[in-house]
């Protein structure tokens, strides 16, 4: 990364992602490119880029959903290339997925304290009744994201946005050190954008969460990322701080020009 | 617990089963209750985990011959026998539920009927071993549990403690992560679990309660066949489930009851019994989807989401662990 | 071991796996288009040897009364497949697999009393025409002549079905549905209609496989029973949907079973159960199905 971004970005910390040179192919099409990222603890970053660009084939090569063509992954310094994604997850890296993935029979209660439990090591516990367990940590956490009115409620049930954040809930619940948001903010109303994102912002700055997310909704973009990663066509086309971005001429037509 | 105050009624009743009424009923509740015990073995594969096994009759199968021929060869106690026949069944579906969870789905069901069939195949041509085809007779109970109504306690001691093991299993984190792998696997990768381990822990333990089954089977028929193993016998917990209810611990219980009344009924008027069971089959499947439980959970659902929506349950705030 | 025997060996397995391909590739047909695994696809296999056995019986004044009841038989039964599509098979398109499965699985059960209601018990025989009624000679090995009939009769089928799902619109249509339902119903195609098309075109497959093998030893009940999980081997070997791949699987089959027989004879059906496992295990689509459905 270029070395002047690191120092405008105060990123003097440890690096808690690598990727170098990776690549991955769907029959003939080229998803990702050749691409190199890194990150440091404590950063509040985004990829965005245009529909079809790669940013979710990028989080499932990260994650272990798909099998890298070429290229690796390091996780503070560890190769986690091609690992399968619950030894990932294992590891301290969450995920919470664009079209929310959760858990339709459960409530939200029940979607929350699985996460929980698997973190606590205790899935394995075969008698004890698990509504006994993680009652605090549960509790806590739906606090935290603002779904406790909704602890009861079947989540097949819930809006779009609550679904959303319910995504983001259960992500947390790994109690993760690196967490990758899949348009965190789709489907949701104006003011449940700006409460999750600073949410987002408050994990990142008062429990030091690295997170990476992307997001189509510009304003959130600009708002509160400190750093941007254009992806176009699975390779890296622009990075740097916002206004960089911004002031970028072909950026602005690739993906800017699209969106207007 | 205080929900469940019918379920103390039930065991009353199956308490006093024995004073009220003949032989032939006491035998009939046996059957219910081995069968019943297979069906909910069957639903910790199905209704929890969410994938159809068509072949679980294989591990009820080697339950019986285990606990038959350690009777029969070897005069071993029958509770010792039946604990062996628990091992002899988890053995094998460990072995060929290694395979198995790397599936799901449809072929998940075809390679589940496929280990089913090897299993009956192996049974009935190992005649050396087996007795092949003629199966295998003389399997008499021990003095103590000889009358059918000692039998018959018996059982339902055993088939009881064996509920409530599955119910504790399916009430905790484990059953609860069953629950996940079922409603999205996917996501459960992602929060850390390895689903195919789980899934054959799963699948192991299930066939453990099926070999109890089986083995608690011997002494009561007095003999055992093959044909235990082959996959007309694994679609009767299916049929049991479906009847009864997949989603509700007690549905396979419950579809127990039907399908041994069912038998027992049709049989005694008609040879055409295969006739009635796959109309009643394709009744239940065409007009009856959730079961008899659906049904009744329909009513219940309907009633606790009205009441309930956006209301937080008071006792989930107690800071009580 | 000599090569008579083995000649003969290799023609009995052929001449099974024809029959298994028979009755197979209905299955694979449907199982391909529609997704639905048809357990009753043997017990009506079974009952279009009755049929056949039926119509002999009718015209059995007549010396070609066997050749006339076999098309007679294989149309009968495409009838009554057309009207459990219509009535049963067509209520379960959209629900979840094991619904699908115990349904027929509830058809085996009804359709094999109902066989039994209708034809009773005993064991019914064909004579056959003089002509496929005695042996032929290979190096000196005497083969049954019906079994080459058998043997062209499978090879005529898929000769035909290649020609009707490579040459023919319905057939491309056809293909497409097994490849994706959306795109073919997107093209404005209606895919119930394919659906009745598919089944009843499996189900007449079915019933002259069972016409043909009436007149091999005799009708019994519970032949269903013996095949129809050969038949679910064959397909999965193969894989789903596949021509090629269930006239291979059958192929492979018949001949595993014909060779075991030398060797391991009580142990062939837990050979093809062991292939059957492994394929499941290590291509789960089969030789040449393809990885779209899961």
């Amino acid at each position: 990364m270029n070395p002047s971004i690191r120092r405008i970005l105060d990123m003097s910390g440890e690096a808690i992602l690598k990727v170098v040179r990776l690549n991955k192919s769907f029959g003939g099409l080229k998803a990702t490119n050749d691409v190199d990222y890194e990150m440091t603890t404590g950063e509040l970053s985004a990829i965005i880029g245009p529909n079809g660009a790669g940013k979710s084939t990028f989080f499932n090569l990260l994650t272990g959903y798909h099998k890298v063509d070429s290229g690796e992954v390091y996780y503070k310094g560890k190769d986690i290339t091609n690992w399968p994604p619950h030894k990932i997850a294992r590891l301290g890296i969450a995920r919470a997925f664009q079209i929310s993935n959760i858990y339709p029979a459960l409530t939200t209660y029940e979607n929350i304290r699985q996460a929980i439990l698997t973190k606590q090591n205790r899935t394995l516990n075969f008698f004890t009744p698990a509504e006994r367990l993680a009652k605090k940590e549960t509790l806590e956490l739906l606090e935290i994201t603002g779904l406790s009115h909704h602890a009861n409620m079947i989540v097949g049930n819930l809006s779009q946005g609550d679904k959303k954040r319910l995504e983001l809930t259960i992500a947390l619940g790994s109690k993760p050190q690196l967490v990758f948001l899949d348009e965190p903010t789709a489907g949701m109303s104006g003011e449940e954008t700006r409460e999750t994102m600073e949410l987002v912002a408050r994990l990142n700055k008062e429990m030091g969460l690295t997170i990476l997310f992307t997001e189509h909704d510009m304003s959130v973009v600009f708002g509160y990322a400190r750093r941007l990663t254009v992806l176009h066509q699975g390779t890296i086309f622009a990075e740097g701080t916002p206004e960089e971005v911004r002031a970028n001429e072909r950026a602005q037509k690739i993906y800017l020009g699209e969106e207007a | 617990m205080k929900k469940y105050w019918w379920l103390g009624l039930i065991f009353i009743g199956a308490l006093i089963l024995p004073l009220v009424v003949g032989k032939f009923w006491v035998h009939v509740a046996i059957e219910i209750l081995i069968l019943g015990l297979f069906a909910v073995s069957f639903n910790m594969i199905f209704g929890y985990m969410g994938q159809l096994s068509f072949g679980h009759a294989a591990y009820y199968g080697v339950g019986a011959y285990a606990t038959g021929m350690l009777m029969v060869k070897a005069s071993v106690p029958l509770p010792i026998c039946l604990v062996a026949s628990m091992i002899a069944a988890g053995i094998c579906a460990l072995i060929f539920g290694y395979f198995c969870v790397r599936l799901t789905g449809i072929y998940f069901a075809i390679l589940t009927l496929a280990f089913g069939q090897l299993m009956y195949y192996i049974i009935f041509q190992w005649y050396s071993f087996t007795g092949g085809d003629d199966g295998l007779q003389g399997i008499i109970p021990p003095d103590l549990l000889f009358s059918a109504n000692a039998y018959y306690y018996f059982t339902l001691c055993i088939v009881a403690a064996a509920l409530i093991v599955m119910w504790y299993i399916s009430r905790s984190p484990f059953g609860y992560t069953m629950r996940a792998i079922r409603g999205n696997a996917d996501r459960t990768r992602f929060i850390g679990i390895n689903v195919r381990k789980y899934m054959l822990i799963n699948f192991v333990v299930a066939a453990m309660f099926a070999g109890l089954a089986g083995g608690l089977l011997g002494p009561f028929n007095r003999s055992i066949a093959p044909d235990l193993c082959n996959w007309h016998q694994s679609g009767v917990p299916v049929f049991m489930t479906v009847i009864g209810g997949p989603l509700g611990f007690f549905g396979p219980m419950i579809g127990s009851v039907i399908y041994t009344f069912l038998m027992a009924f049709v049989t005694g008027f008609t040879e055409y019994w295969p006739l009635v069971i796959g109309l009643v089959i394709i009744f239940v499947v065409l007009f009856m989807p959730g079961g008899v439980l659906g049904l009744a959970e329909e009513r219940v659902k309907i009633f606790r989401f009205k009441h309930m929506a956006g209301r937080v349950d008071e006792s989930i705030h107690t800071e009580n662990p | 071991m000599d090569i008579s025997l083995i000649f003969a060996q290799f023609l009995s397995g052929l001449s099974r796996g024809m029959m298994l391909f028979l009755i197979a590739s209905g299955l694979s047909l449907i199982f391909g288009v529609m997704n639905i695994l048809n357990f009753a696809h043997a017990s009506l296999w079974l009952v279009g040897a009755y049929l056949c056995y039926t119509f002999w019986c009718l015209m059995q004044d007549y010396g070609f009364g066997m050749w006339v009841s076999i098309p007679l038989a294989a149309l009968s039964l495409a009838a009554i497949g057309w009207v459990i599509e219509v009535v049963l098979i067509r209520r379960v398109y959209n629900r979840e697999l094991p619904e699908q499965l115990l349904l027929t699985y509830g058809m085996i059960l009804v359709i094999s009393d109902l066989t039994k209601l209708i034809w009773g018990v005993e064991d019914k025989l064909i004579t056959r025409p003089p002509l496929v009624a005695g042996p032929v000679f290979f190096f000196g090995m005497p083969f049954d002549s019906y079994f080459i009939f058998v043997i062209l009769v499978g090879f005529a089928v898929a000769v035909g079905l290649w020609l009707f799902l490579k040459k023919t619109r319905y057939g491309h249509i056809v293909r497409a549905a097994v490849f994706s339902r959306e795109m073919v119903s997107a093209l404005g195609i209606p895919i119930p209609r394919i659906y009745t098309g598919v089944f009843v075109l499996g189900i007449f497959i079915a019933g002259l496989a069972g016409a043909v093998q009436a007149p091999i030893g005799s009708i019994t009940l519970g032949m269903d029973m013996a095949v129809v999980i050969q038949a679910f081997c064959v397909v999965v070997i193969g894989g789903f949907g596949s021509l090629l791949g269930t006239f291979v699987g059958s192929i492979i089959v018949g001949e595993v079973y014909a060779f075991s027989i030398l060797f391991w004879p009580q142990g062939a059906l837990v050979l093809i159960f062991i292939v059957t496992a492994f394929i499941l295990i290590v291509r789960p689509w089969g030789l040449f199905g393809t990885p779209m459905r899961a």
